[in-house]
């Protein structure tokens, strides 16, 4: 019996599970990522787009495929289990690099003379008692000194000396001192980084400027009488600015014709409404119909009848 | 010296516009040369731009007058005409009064106008309206404020006010 026929068929049917390509193909299983970098053969791209793309994908997957399964796996009640490898490709980062720390005054120092950092231990081996002590904290090795049963106490010492009082005093400015140039570090650092704009110490000096120049004007005679202090500076108020006097006359010329168009525009209502009570009226136009443009005086003496001028006049 | 701002322009022109109404625009836009506004030491001064140009090399201090001036800026920033801006208001002025020969002088000496001395006046004056003074012979005189419109003043006896003299 003759089964090539058959086997021909199944073989035109399933293709070979080998991709190969004139570039091997570059797989990164971590990502289950294939990349393809061979050049698109123009012809059957031309020929048949979809059918080109299709067998392009179909290869890409097989070799990636292949790769899974030649990873090693552990059975499973689910099947067999493989890890995947961490990925290969270098993604770029999300977020951008971390500045650097800006240096302390120490380590600035110790950079430009090549101190190189020692690691120094928290712990320290005491002699006496042949045990391990901290350098500072809890039975710190630093307290030694205010804490010791026996004080050496010199020979011409006052009255209420007190070595340990010392000792602690001592320790606490220590601490002190290391507290206040940490904050100054902490302040350098803050004026370096704040390149832009005003520092927040020169945003303070114009707000506590602004405070004075408001309060020394808010007294009953607005800051004409008060005393001045010595060395008080004169404050200075705003600048007027006006146009120069030497610019083309042509610009000045414009803005006046446009303001005049503004004006004609605005409606004239500013006479009408002096003289009309609730917007009906016009009470000095009355006064001069019903008095024959005599004004309201002589309205007034008119309407009375007859009374003499003396009497009106009191 | 320098311009006006747009505060001061505005007053300095709602009382131009009172004497010569629209005709203000050909005051600013001339034909014969940019003229403009100029203020010194509180006054307003109509000149022409070249020598408006000579003028500010000459110090603040030093400088007394340019060109025409037209009034000036009262404390309280009222603005107030002068009667050297009669020529310019003379030439576009919208509503005339024109008054006798013996009231020139009454006029001429600070009095404001009666209805006595009143010659001649346009047609339909509205009252409280800026309006130029000529003598008969139409040489202006000065300007004031109607008391009247003219159609009230008809009615009016020989020594009531027509006018209010302003300058």
């Amino acid at each position: 019996m003759d089964v090539s026929d058959i086997l021909a068929e199944r073989a035109e049917k399933q293709k070979s599970i080998a991709v190969e390509r004139e570039i091997p193909l570059e797989t990164d299983t971590g990502l289950l990522t294939v990349t393809d970098l061979n050049p698109i053969d123009l012809e059957s791209y031309n020929e048949d787009l979809e059918a080109f793309l299709q067998s392009n994908a179909r290869d890409g997957v097989q070799a990636l495929l292949n790769a899974l399964f030649a990873l090693p796996s552990t059975p499973s009640p689910d099947g067999p289990v493989a890890k995947l490898p961490p990925p290969i490709t270098q993604l770029p980062r999300a977020k951008p690099l971390p500045k650097p720390k800006p240096l302390t005054k120490w380590e600035k120092f110790a950079k430009e003379k090549g101190i190189s950092h020692r690691k120094r231990e928290k712990a320290v081996w005491d002699e006496e008692k042949q045990e391990w002590v901290n350098r500072w904290g809890w039975k710190g090795k630093n307290k030694e000194l205010e804490e010791q049963w026996l004080a050496e106490v010199p020979a011409n010492a006052d009255t209420d000396h007190d070595p340990s009082k010392i000792a602690r005093k001592e320790r606490k400015t220590r601490v002190a001192k290391n507290e206040r140039q940490m904050a100054q570090n902490v302040a350098r650092a803050q004026g370096e980084s704040a390149t832009s704009g005003p520092s927040t110490r020169e945003q303070r000096k114009n707000e506590i400027n602004r405070t004075l120049a408001t309060s020394r004007v808010s007294t009953a005679s607005m800051g004409r009488f008060d005393k001045v202090l010595e060395g008080e500076k004169k404050s200075k108020g705003l600048k007027r600015k006006f146009e120069p006097a030497e610019a083309p006359v042509e610009q000045e010329k414009a803005a006046n014709l446009a303001l005049i168009q503004r004006m004609e525009k605005e409606p004239r209502q500013k006479k009408a409404k002096k003289d009309t009570v609730d917007g009906v009226l016009n009470v000095r136009k009355a006064i001069r119909a019903t008095s024959g443009g005599r004004g309201s005086v002589a309205l007034g003496k008119s309407l009375k009848g007859g009374r003499t001028k003396g009497k009106s006049r009191r | 010296m320098r311009p006006l701002t747009e505060e001061e322009s505005r007053t300095v022109f709602e009382k131009l516009a009172n004497y010569i109404g629209r005709n203000l625009i050909k005051l600013i836009d001339r034909p014969d040369g940019p003229y403009c506004f100029r203020l010194h030491k509180d006054r307003v001064f109509y000149v022409s731009e070249s020598s408006m140009r000579l003028g500010i090399s000459v110090a603040r201090s030093n400088l007394v007058s340019l060109g025409t001036c037209f009034g000036k800026f009262s404390k309280s920033g009222k603005f107030k005409l002068h009667i050297t801006a009669l020529d310019h208001l003379a030439q576009y002025a919208k509503y005339k009064v024109w008054i006798k020969p013996n009231g020139e002088m009454p006029f001429l000496y600070g009095n404001h106008v009666l209805k006595a001395h009143l010659g001649r006046i346009t047609e339909d004056t509205p009252e409280h309206q800026g309006v130029v003074v000529y003598s008969m012979n139409d040489t202006p005189l000065g300007f004031g404020v109607t008391a009247r419109s003219t159609v009230d003043t008809r009615k009016l006896d020989p020594t009531s006010i027509i006018v209010f003299h302003q300058a």
